[in-house]
């Protein structure tokens, strides 16, 4: 799925490990989110929107996706 | 930790450290006690078998990490279907080849190709129970 968790993660200078560490999931998973090869799950979609205190929707957007 | 490490890294370290110790004391357990049954020492391969799923499990169960999580899950998942599918595709084919071959031809089928093949529709009946069990809850 088309996200932002790349853009977001580089505005607040996080790596990925850190962010994997804040959200409790490895720097694998979070890597393979941001390379859309892997979709979350809801719990984790909103705990890292939270991370960023954003909307779900506005880190990721299944319309782009192309299969949604 | 130095000032180069963070909590998280060093979090990742320890899973990684601790997955890797996981993953040794099955693969090792049952290796060394395949070796030492080998060697005719049924035993004490036994024992070492034993404690290297004990030792799985306790690191597994015992350690203050996360040692999966949700990928990892679904990585599974994943590789339990495909494992499954691949499964069932070659019993299809393998079952009906032995059938055929037995009843056609004076070729007797080994007994360990009905064993296998009897293992795998026992995997299939627990299969159709799990699905059973799991449909009933979600």
């Amino acid at each position: 799925m088309k996200n932002e968790l790349d853009e977001y993660r580089s505005r607040d200078g996080l790596s990925q490990g850190e962010l994997a560490d804040a959200v409790g999931v490895s720097r694998q998973t979070i890597n393979a989110i941001e390379r859309e090869r892997y979709n979350p799950s809801l719990e984790l979609a909103f705990k890292l929107a939270a991370q960023f205190d954003c909307a779900v929707e506005e880190l990721f957007d299944p319309a782009l996706d192309g299969s949604a | 930790m130095t000032a180069t490490e963070s909590p998280g890294t060093t979090r990742l370290s320890k899973r990684r450290t601790y997955r890797r110790l996981m993953y040794l004391a099955v693969f090792g357990g049952t290796g060394i006690g395949f070796l030492l049954r080998y060697l005719d020492y049924p035993v004490v391969g036994e024992a070492v078998y034993w404690v290297g799923i004990v030792a799985f499990i306790a690191v597994w169960k015992g350690s203050d990490v996360q040692l999966m999580d949700e990928r990892d899950w679904a990585l599974e998942r994943r590789a339990s279907l495909s494992a499954l599918q691949i499964v069932g595709a070659t019993m299809v084919v393998v079952a009906s080849g032995s059938r055929l071959v037995t009843w056609l031809t004076d070729y007797t089928v080994p007994t360990l190709v009905w064993g296998a093949l009897y293992g795998y529709i026992g995997l299939f009946i627990v299969f159709g129970l799990s699905y059973l069990w799991h449909r009933s809850r979600l």
